[in-house]
């Protein structure tokens, strides 16, 4: 009999609970409020069986775009043959985490304007732009001797004593 | 034979994995507490508000309680402990010291919300199912009675806490059919009996027929009552002074503690993340003293 592929096929190691966290889950997953425009992740949980998204979006993330009583409306992004569509899924929150994907800039957004309201303060223009990585300054070497090397002559006997 | 082979050996406890903390210890059932702790999520940060009456051998504690991930927060609190105050002695854990527990916690909330002049509730308690109706400018402070793992039984007293709290003015979603009195065949809640439970009418009655047969139980059983000089017929009287001076002053009263005795040190105290560091730095320089040492020994 060929394998089918059912809507849970192939997810028995992806659905299961993690080694010795199985049974009852954390009450800080459903105290968790959700805004519209926060990005999540959506990481199955496979002891709860109801507002479960499909096996293709387990470890996607995208944004929120509804909220409703039990489960929140995430849009992922799917590549679909030639091209990326923006599907809309509802999910419910034990199956969502919120991302970190977006804190670093949330975070360098807050020094900013800190920055900026102090440059303002002091009346300069200041630039908050990130710089790459130049290349690396110019050193000079430390504790480096001269050794040179120069070719001696061929000598059979003391050569050959080694192995022949 | 069969001792040796029902070992637990290291494999056993490397797969074992423990229960909640609180499920170990038989206090919380989390499958209750996840569905009432279960906020609507298109109600972002609005706060459920749970009514938790719990019961110990000498005392009830009734919570008014919301979740928070750091850890649930009190909103406010009654225990029965503190009805001394209000003209009760003995008797603390029964339905009608219950009633006046539920009844202080629903007046402290509602004077901390200031919403007390407008939310009187049941003034006489009469037994009757009695349902708060909601004013002109704010709706009823509304809460979720929490048992616990307490058997809901019919006359239980946790519903005794429960028709203190709707007396009270609180908004508790609630049905008259575990209410002391509640008779299952008509199906219909007996006023009378509900206010007897209230009075504690069945204390007194109980007192009553002892009194009579075995006053040697009597006296044994009731001794705190006797050395108080509460009687069987002086109970409903108590229990009216009690409501009318709850809803007379419901401020929780402060009692002056003593700071805490200092007590001698059996074992050592912990070092700090910096003490271990200093003490490993200072145990290197030794070491390194001490190396030097013999050093300059072995070269001379």
């Amino acid at each position: 009999m060929p394998a089918g592929h059912g809507l849970r096929s192939r997810t028995r190691d992806s659905f299961s609970r993690p080694f010795r966290k199985k049974g009852p889950t954390p009450l800080s997953i459903y105290l968790r409020t959700y805004k519209i425009g926060d990005y999540v992740d959506v990481k199955v949980n496979g002891s709860i069986h109801k507002g479960m998204p499909h096996k293709f979006y387990h470890g996607r993330t995208g944004r929120v775009w509804n909220v409703t009583k039990r489960a929140v409306g995430v849009e992922v992004n799917k590549q679909v043959g030639n091209r990326i569509i923006r599907k809309r899924i509802h999910v419910r929150v034990e199956h969502v985490q919120p991302s970190r994907c977006h804190e670093e800039f949330l975070q360098r957004v807050k020094t900013n304007d800190k920055l900026k309201a102090e440059a303002n303060a002091r009346g300069e223009v200041i630039s908050t732009k990130r710089q790459p990585k130049g290349p690396k300054p110019g050193f000079m070497v430390e504790g480096a001797t001269l050794e040179t090397v120069t070719p001696i002559p061929y000598d059979v006997v003391n050569d050959l004593k080694g192995g022949y | 034979m069969a001792f040796v082979k029902a070992q637990k050996s290291r494999a056993y406890f490397k797969r074992f994995q423990v229960k909640y903390k609180r499920r170990r210890e038989g206090k919380t059932d989390y499958r209750a507490r996840i569905r009432m702790i279960n906020q609507d999520k298109n109600k972002y940060n609005t706060p459920k508000y749970r009514f938790v009456v719990r019961f110990s051998n000498q005392d009830i504690v009734a919570q008014i309680v919301s979740a928070s991930i750091a850890g649930d927060m009190v909103l406010a609190a009654a225990y029965a402990h503190e009805l001394p105050h209000y003209g009760v002695e003995v008797g603390l854990t029964n339905y009608a010291a219950a009633y006046c527990t539920g009844l202080l916690l629903a007046r402290r909330v509602l004077k901390a919300l200031e919403m007390d002049e407008e939310y009187e509730g049941n003034v006489e308690a009469t037994g009757e199912d009695f349902s708060v109706e909601p004013a002109e400018s704010r709706r009823p402070f509304r809460a979720l009675l929490d048992v616990g793992l307490v058997r809901t039984t019919t006359g239980n007293r946790v519903f005794g806490a429960l028709k203190g709290a709707l007396d009270g003015g609180l908004d508790i979603p609630h049905s008259d059919k575990r209410f002391a009195g509640y008779n299952k065949e008509s199906k219909q809640l007996d006023p009378e009996v509900h206010r007897k439970y209230i009075y504690g009418g069945h204390v007194a009655a109980y007192m009553r027929t002892l009194e009579e047969d075995e006053p040697e139980k009597y006296q044994s059983h009731f001794s705190e009552y006797i050395m108080r000089g509460v009687d069987a017929d002086g109970l409903e009287e108590m229990y009216k002074k009690v409501h009318a001076a709850i809803r007379a002053d419901p401020t929780p009263k402060k009692s002056e503690k003593q700071p805490p005795k200092e007590h001698k040190r059996y074992n050592l105290k912990k070092l700090t993340y910096e003490e271990r560091k200093a003490k490993l730095i200072e145990r290197l320089n030794a070491l390194n003293a001490a190396a030097g040492d013999d050093d300059e020994e072995d070269d001379d």
